[in-house]
């Protein structure tokens, strides 16, 4: 667990902005969804999502406003910017480009 | 059961400068927090676990915090200072040989009318005040150590020093390149009855020159 927990975490930026790809979201909501996909498997500490978010904030691939819900709850959304876009497609083929390498490495030979 | 959540973030942060941007974190941290909490108790957590279960969630935060406090901090720029020094001192001197042409001119040669020392020094007057006015208004605005409201206030002093500063030099500035135009021009004209108006000129000139700057300053 803590094995695969130390692989993921490097995608975490990753991860972040495809999430973001398809509508603005806050943290919470993003959080449960990684859980949700990873069968409850894996979930982000919330300093983390919260570092990336600062992080992905300061290289300008995502913006972030305060929501103003009816119910009360005000929750801080991120939404994806163009450079963002831009990162997220090129961090896919990296990490494509990655897989191909370490599967090869890692392959014994038969 | 919320407010224990919210005294628990309160406790994470003690240590952690009031800035905009760590109230908003904290307040981003609590919401969500407060979200799954609901959503454990949804599922049918006891009130206690459910807490437990969000409170360990959150993971450890020092990190965050000590990128938070550096986040702020922006280094005053060594040169821009430098520049500014440079600017004073040579206003400084300017002033003080400006009364050499006046002395050398009077002592050493009779052929030349006395005036045009006091011409030049005038002109040096005025370059000198020139430049000191050029420093104060591109001189690097007081930077903040930190996002905290004492910081903020701080800066807002000084942009307030700035803009006074910038008026007291322009307003000496006129009066010295009054007076000069005011000698000048008696000396040039002999009408000393009525050369004096300039100086009405240069008074009116002054307030149009505020109300431009405090026109300004409000866009």
């Amino acid at each position: 667990m803590s094995i695969t927990s130390d692989l993921i975490r490097g995608h975490t930026d990753t991860i972040i902005l495809a999430k973001l790809m398809s509508h603005d979201n806050y943290g919470y909501e993003i959080n449960k969804s990684i859980q949700q996909k990873t069968g409850g498997e894996y979930e982000l500490k919330e300093a983390t999502l919260y570092t990336a978010f600062r992080r992905l904030e300061v290289a300008g691939c995502i913006s972030s406003y305060w929501g103003d819900e009816q119910t009360g709850a005000r929750r801080r959304y991120y939404s994806i910017t163009d450079s963002g876009r831009d990162n997220y497609k090129r961090l896919i083929s990296e990490w494509k480009k990655a897989k191909e390498m370490i599967e090869n490495l890692i392959k014994t030979e038969e | 059961m919320e407010d224990k959540l919210r005294r628990y973030v309160d406790g994470l942060f003690e240590e952690a400068a009031v800035t905009k941007k760590s109230v908003e974190l904290k307040e981003e941290m609590i919401q969500n927090l407060q979200d799954k909490y609901s959503d454990l108790l949804q599922e049918g957590k006891p009130p206690e676990a459910a807490f437990n279960i969000a409170v360990a969630g959150i993971g450890d935060v020092t990190m965050l915090l000590k990128e938070l406090e550096n986040e702020g901090k922006n280094p005053p720029d060594e040169a821009a200072r430098r520049k500014s020094a440079m600017f004073t001192a040579i206003a400084v001197m300017l002033y003080i040989i400006s009364v050499l042409p006046v002395i050398i001119i009077g002592a050493v040669t009779d052929t030349y009318d006395p005036i045009i020392g006091v011409v030049i020094m005038f002109v040096i007057v005025a370059i000198a005040t020139g430049l000191l006015i050029y420093n104060s208004m591109t001189k690097p605005k007081y930077y903040k150590e930190s996002d905290t409201v004492v910081e903020e206030f701080r800066e807002w002093q000084d942009e307030t020093h700035e803009r006074k500063q910038m008026r007291k030099a322009i307003s000496s500035a006129l009066w010295t390149i009054v007076t000069a135009i005011y000698i000048i021009v008696s000396f040039w004209t002999h009408a000393w009855h009525i050369t004096w108006i300039i100086f009405l000129i240069a008074g009116a000139i002054e307030s149009l020159i505020n109300v431009f700057l405090s026109a300004k300053k409000k866009s």
